[in-house]
């Protein structure tokens, strides 16, 4: 009997957006401004000081970027996991460093931290779940870990 | 009730109660015997300083040894088993060690065993079988073992009244709160001294304080144990899911927290300290506290004639909880003068002390006492004795709090703090208590329990001079056992003190470190064990290679094919027909794991030239080279290709087991070193999976999947395989034409199969690391990790023309260290076997077997045609040293091979086979 279902939900267009300059013209790209740091916006996480992990199409982006920064793609390498249920939170206490449980850490908040080893990006999707971001070539053993873990989450 | 054996016996017990308090209620007090003179032992406590009650309980690979009897809860189908005899509990045939006793002082170890190295091998059998107590198992432990982070503004270790009190206020304070107790029950001296609090029955107010907590957010642990507490308020509990031994209901048996609080609150309470006497350590002699719990809380008298001895008021709610519950108070021993006692209603006598306990294995039988001078015996079947309580200040100490002494209560309180951790409850102020010393036969006057050290050791110790309680600790292993001297610690800082005419605070103190109480080792291993020991790394490749059924090699923590042997093929043969199948026609390999990173922006060249210690800007796009990097001190550390796709962006590629490394170096550059570039850097090892197609018909296998001419060596195209899109780099780890085709991993089994497929036609083979190794040694390529071990320059391995020499590259400037010009440094040279037999890997080659090794084998091969053993080595002025022939010798295996020293490429050196 567990309160956190595991779904892998594979892997999906990701892009690493990298900047040294400040273009102009990506709000008016993304409809947005780039989430700062620990925050996501749209398909935008921030994952670093000057890096951002972008979800889907960015040819547009690209163009408005030009001379600022680089896009490579990324989404080959990482797995996508969907943790939810009312336990999500407990579940990534498990084997973790960061402090999931925090009333602070709300929808749209980022985190890269480390679970059983691995460096994983996670944000927040609403209270009953969370999308992790796994190196594909962690992912058996992650999913392992967060199946037996999910069995045994303390009460 | 609850169905248990202990040492095969059926028994039973009832609810809540520990396999003490059971076996007590049977009437057992003979538990255990001692570690070193085998004396018998009973129950002393009731908690986890319990020093003589120690059981094996659970069966097979969850047996657990050295469990405490009396914090340990009986459960339906315990197989709980008594240890350190032989054959049997009542007839230890290692009993008669006492009568040796007089020849096995402390330290006599040190003393004893001089002679000789041989002569110790000899001994080391039988100490080793007698050294111990319980046996650790040899199966695997079957259970899973949780580790789990938590976060907190207060921690509060202890759930006694006090612990309670400073949770509970915390939490209406609005603070994330956790409490926990290693006890089974909350507030367990209020089952052993029942009393109302707020207006409720002491467990009923604990049971509502712990509902109000939970309601407020707030956790609350029980059976769990604070076992350390490091810097920054971080600390680890051990939770107890199920019993030792027990099979766990759920998925864990065991978890362990590693907790970061703001605030540490220790509720932890007193320990009750033993008398020192003769014979205090035979069953019977227990401590008042403990004979009060086993009353009040389990319902258990363990004694029906006792004297209590005492040096304390709290001996005398032991003696109305006996009275009460039909027992004989025989008479109340105190050691303070009247009018101590003297209106309890007891038999009381003052200035009274028990000298020593008569009695056997199967219990005391009496007690004699010195009464003013004057000794006097009394008949009993039960001592209870109190010699004051020692606050549990170990938490305190870990954090780096320091101890002051309380007179009163001859004890050490927690004094400053470092860290926000402050002590509550009775172990900030401990009940007042009297001291007086050892009493009785020094011999028989057990300190510490565990280890069997005696007064009379202690004593010995110091008059060899041992003055320093750490030292003294070490010669007599006072406080060493698993109890960690919980009830030995402050008789013997007394009895040091009385020796040298000082204060107990002036004799010293020993370091209290982690863990507090026994932690299983499953509890630290967590769920990395077997083949979760560590993280494994799959390729995207992994389940197509696995369908093959390879022999897999564990190249750091990737899992990648070694070979894929046909039939009956053993590793070398496979290994050896995979390689062949590359020099005659071809073959495919897996060569994901490659560290890639792409290198975009204006400066990306700047940037590369700062990492390579090649040229880069001088690439044409579509053109690739090898290169390698140093770090500051000018030596190289790894290698790589650097391919130039457009203008502004690259694929730099390094080696699997360096990935990251150079990741992080890579960072480091990018982020201080060359902070004002304007270039991004991205690790996407992940993102390309890469197939590595080798062998003279490589390029009409490429040529036939892109529907396009093959480029040419070290140039890059970008195609397509499979509808898939490539990028197909002509580059050559093997001595032949080869490629790599580098693509998105999502895609890799079907540009594997497309691949794989026209390989097959044309007569080839995938191939793994193992003929990959022959390969690339035959040809003289370079591995990082045995050849590029980073104590290397690039002139040393034989790279020297290829090293940009208008410099700018890291470490360039640290070349010029006079120490680079000693021609006699190390160089990469090839060795042939020239006789025959196998060149040893890591084998030192040295002019004659015994003398200095000038070098060592760093990779060894064979002549995938011809046959001969070849390798690669470090040999010092190798470059100057081709054609001599010196000695491959490896001790360890027993091989000596004699060599011939030249170059390191064995295989087309001209490298003419790279071309179409």
């Amino acid at each position: 009997m567990t309160d956190v279902v595991v779904e892998r939900l594979g892997f999906a267009p990701l892009q690493l957006l990298d900047l040294w300059g400040d273009p102009g013209g990506v709000q008016q790209v993304l409809g947005h401004a780039l989430p700062p740091v620990g925050r996501a916006e749209g398909g935008v996480l921030r994952t670093g000081p000057t890096s951002w992990l972008i979800e889907g199409e960015v040819s547009a982006l690209k163009a408005a970027i030009s001379g600022d920064g680089a896009i490579a793609a990324v989404g080959g390498g990482l797995l996508r996991v969907r943790l939810s249920g009312p336990n999500w939170r407990s579940l990534l206490m498990e084997g973790g460093l960061f402090d999931f449980e925090s009333p602070a850490f709300t929808t749209d908040c980022v985190v890269i931290t480390v679970i059983d080893h691995v460096s994983v990006t996670l944000r927040v999707e609403g209270p009953d779940s969370c999308l992790a971001y796994v190196p594909a070539s962690h992912a058996a053993d992650l999913l392992h870990f967060w199946q037996i873990s999910a069995g045994g989450l303390p009460q | 009730m609850i169905r248990f054996t202990f040492d095969g016996r059926a028994l039973t017990a009832k609810p809540g109660q520990t396999l003490a308090a059971a076996l007590l209620d049977h009437g057992i007090k003979l538990v255990g015997r001692s570690f070193k003179y085998h004396r018998p032992r009973g129950i002393l406590s009731a908690g986890v300083e319990e020093p003589n009650a120690l059981v094996t309980v659970g069966t097979g690979g969850r047996a657990e040894p050295n469990t405490r009897a009396t914090d340990l809860y009986v459960y339906d189908g315990m197989v709980a088993t008594s240890q350190n005899r032989w054959p049997s509990l009542s007839s230890d045939l290692g009993s008669a060690l006492q009568l040796v006793a007089k020849a096995l002082p402390a330290g006599f170890y040190y003393k004893t065993f001089f002679g000789p190295p041989k002569l110790w091998l000899f001994y080391e059998k039988f100490i080793r079988r007698a050294a111990g107590l319980g046996p650790a198992p040899v199966e695997a432990d079957p259970d899973r073992y949780a580790q789990r982070a938590a976060f907190c503004d207060v921690l509060v270790v202890g759930a006694g009244p006090a612990g309670l009190i400073a949770a509970r206020d915390a939490a209406r304070a609005g603070k994330r709160v956790i409490l926990v107790e290693q006890d089974a029950e909350l507030a367990p001296s209020l089952l052993r001294d029942p009393q109302e609090i707020e207006g409720q029955p002491g467990s009923v107010w604990a049971a509502s304080v712990a509902a109000e907590l939970r309601a407020k957010g707030g956790r609350v642990l029980t059976r769990t144990s604070a076992s350390g507490l490091w810097d920054d308020n971080f600390i680890c509990l051990s939770e107890k899911l199920v019993e030792p031994g027990q099979v766990p209901q759920g998925a864990f048996t065991q978890r362990y927290w590693h907790v970061r609080a703001d605030e540490v609150v220790l509720a932890t309470g007193t320990l009750e300290r033993p008398l020192t006497f003769a014979n205090n350590d035979r069953p019977g002699v227990m401590l008042s506290q403990a004979v009060r719990t086993y009353v009040s809380r389990f319902g258990v008298v363990p004694g029906q004639r006792v004297v209590v001895a005492t040096s304390n008021d709290d001996a005398y709610l032991t003696a109305t909880a006996l009275r009460q519950a039909g027992a004989e108070v025989v008479a109340v021993l105190d050691s303070r003068p009247s009018p101590a006692g003297q209106d309890s209603g007891f038999a009381v006598l003052n200035c009274a002390a028990p000298v020593s306990a008569a009695g056997g294995k199967r219990g005391v039988t009496g007690v004699t006492a010195l009464i003013d001078g004057a000794e006097r015996s009394f008949a009993c079947d039960l001592i209870a004795m109190s010699g004051g309580f020692t606050p549990v200040v170990h938490l305190h100490m870990q954090a780096g709090g320091k101890l002051d002494w309380d007179d009163a209560a001859q004890a050490f309180v927690p004094g400053a703090t470092r860290q926000n951790v402050r002590t509550v409850g009775s172990a900030a102020a401990p009940a007042p208590a009297e001291t007086f010393g050892a009493l009785g036969p020094a011999k028989q006057a057990f300190v510490d329990f565990q280890n069997d050290v005696t007064v009379a050791d202690l004593d010995l110790a110091w008059r060899e001079g041992y003055r320093s309680v750490e030292h003294l600790k070490r010669y007599t292993t006072l406080g060493m056992a698993t109890d960690q001297g919980k009830t030995s610690n402050m008789a013997a800082l007394d009895r040091i003190a009385r020796r040298e005419g000082m204060e107990v605070p002036q004799a010293g103190l020993t370091t209290f470190r982690p863990p507090y109480t026994p932690v299983s080792m499953g509890a630290l291993v967590g769920l990395a064990t077997g083949e979760h020991a560590q993280p494994t790394r799959r390729p995207a490749l992994y389940d197509l290679h696995a369908a093959k059924h390879p022999i897999w090699l564990n190249a750091g923590y990737w899992k990648r094919p070694r070979a894929y042997p046909v039939g009956s093929e053993t590793l070398a043969e496979a290994g050896l027909r995979e390689a062949r199948s590359v020099r005659q026609a071809v073959g495919l390999c897996d060569v994901s794991t490659l560290a890639k990173f792409e290198v975009q922006g204006p400066d990306a060249v700047q940037f590369l030239e700062r990492v390579c210690q090649t040229t880069v800007g001088k690439l044409a796009v579509g053109r690739g080279r090898y290169t390698f990097m140093a770090r500051e001190d000018g030596l190289v550390f790894d290698d790589g290709t650097v391919w130039r796709l457009e203008d502004n962006r690259y694929l730099l590629t390094s080696s699997t087991g360096g990935a990251s490394r150079m990741a992080t170096w890579l960072s480091y550059v990018r982020n201080y070193l060359c902070a004002d570039l304007k270039v991004s850097v991205v690790c996407v090892q992940e993102h390309y999976a890469a197939i590595a197609v080798a062998g003279p018909q490589s390029s009409a296998v490429m040529a036939e999947l892109t529907g396009a001419e093959a480029p040419r060596h070290m140039s890059v195209s970008e195609t397509g395989i499979a509808g898939v899109p490539v990028l197909l780099m002509a580059a050559s780890f093997s001595g032949e034409r080869a490629f790599e085709v580098h693509f998105d991993a999502r895609h890799a089994e079907a540009v594997w199969r497309a691949i794989e497929d026209k390989v097959l036609q044309a007569g080839g083979a995938p191939y793994g690391i193992e003929a990959m190794e022959l390969l690339r040694i035959e040809k003289g390529h370079l591995v990082v990790g045995p050849d590029i071990d980073g104590r290397l320059t690039a002139d040393e391995l034989g790279l020297g023309k290829m090293v940009n020499k208008a410099g700018g590259w890291i470490g360039a400037a640290t070349l010029h260290r006079p120490d680079f010009a000693d021609s006699m440094r190390k160089q990469l040279v090839g060795i042939e076997a020239v006789n025959g037999g196998s060149i040893p890997e890591g084998a030192m080659l040295v002019r004659r077997v015994g003398e200095q090794a000038e070098g060592h084998v760093t990779a060894s091969g064979l002549r995938i045609m011809e046959g001969g053993s070849i390798a690669l080595a470090h040999l010092m002025g190798g470059h100057m040293r081709h054609g001599e022939e010196l000695y491959a010798h490896s001790p360890t295996r027993k091989q000596t091979v004699k060599v011939r020293v030249g170059s390191p490429h064995f295989y087309d050196p001209s490298g003419e086979r790279y071309r179409d």
